[in-house]
């Protein structure tokens, strides 16, 4: 099915001495596919085995918010560098270990908001890379525009419920995954 | 057993009250769901973090409103915020509350603003007390079904 092939290399005595395991994986779109794998049964629809290992920095400078949006963003089995201003996500994704391919951020923080640090990053680091979630409590029509306006990738409403935080995530990596 | 089955039932009826009257709502259950093996008191720290912060929040806004010039614009990032981690914890009558109050505030209503904070206090502390008897009872059907399984 996936053009690959496995075979066992045996030294003199007859015992396996190695195995090797070959698979052809697509990249790229091979992740998004996998993100759209059939959903999981209705007795676990919060399987933590989706977003293994995405690693995503969560900005938001209201404690009680962050505490819980870190919560959900680890059931789904993301590693989450949780910090609680603009200039701590910057400074975060400035750090040389730090490889996160998503950032989520609260719109309304004080000194510098989501717009601003979104708009630092996109202008100084690449287009495209990493993704930008925005977190709002705003209802009002045009936030997504703006969104977009400064480069973001999807929108989340609070107060966050672990399936849109699930199903946005899965749209923008799709999404991603096949424009890149 | 039957003090444990009793405690139990209490518990639960207490519980269903809550949502009853509409202190709380479904994202209350989504805490609940979220705590595991790996945090076992996330809810009660997630709780005790929001009572914190609002108690904070509830004191700024009572220094800010009785100031000559209001500074609506910090009532509103007060108010912003409490509405949001009231909305995160499920505390929805604070939350409701809140809702009002950044409409006053909007309208740069002072009186609104003195009604809606009392209004925000007295859901407060209504969510508080109800939450604290909630992890009293907790605790203590935690601790009477472990002593009935010895």
């Amino acid at each position: 099915m996936m053009q690959g092939n496995i075979w066992i290399s045996p030294n003199t005595v007859g015992f396996a001495q190695s195995m090797t395991l070959l698979l052809r994986f697509q990249l790229q779109s091979s992740f998004g596919r996998a993100m759209f794998a059939p959903k999981d049964s209705p007795e676990h629809p919060n399987s933590n085995s989706q977003f293994r290992g995405l690693k995503i920095v969560l900005a938001d400078d209201d404690d009680v918010n962050r505490m819980v949006t870190k919560k959900l963003l680890e059931k789904l089995g993301c590693q989450v560098t949780a910090v609680s201003s603009g200039f701590e996500c910057l400074s975060a994704l400035s750090s040389s270990e730090n490889s996160s391919r998503l950032i989520l951020l609260d719109l309304q923080m004080p000194d510098m908001d989501g717009f601003e640090v979104a708009t630092r990053i996109r202008k100084f680091r690449s287009r495209n890379w990493p993704l930008i979630i925005a977190l709002t409590a705003s209802a009002e029509d045009n936030v997504w525009e703006r969104c977009l306006h400064v480069g973001m990738n999807g929108v989340i409403r609070k107060p966050v419920l672990l399936q849109g935080i699930a199903d946005e995530l899965r749209r923008v990596l799709h999404l991603a995954g096949e424009s890149l | 057993m039957d003090g444990v089955a009793q405690l139990r039932r209490q518990f639960a009826e207490y519980t269903n009250s809550l949502f009853q009257e509409g202190i709380l709502n479904q994202q209350f259950n989504q805490l609940q769901q979220l705590q595991d093996e790996s945090n076992p008191n996330f809810v009660f720290e997630v709780v005790s973090l929001f009572f914190q912060d609002s108690e904070r929040l509830l004191n700024e806004l009572a220094i800010v409103l009785i100031q000559e010039n209001i500074n609506f614009r910090k009532v509103d990032a007060h108010v912003h915020q409490l509405k949001g981690s009231s909305s995160s914890i499920g505390a929805n009558r604070v939350q409701d509350a809140c809702i009002a109050f950044k409409r006053y505030c909007e309208a740069q209503n002072i009186e609104g603003c003195l009604k809606c904070l009392q209004q925000v206090k007295t859901e407060y502390f209504l969510v508080k007390n109800k939450l604290e008897a909630f992890f009293k009872m907790e605790q203590q059907l935690s601790a009477a079904s472990q002593s009935g399984s010895k």
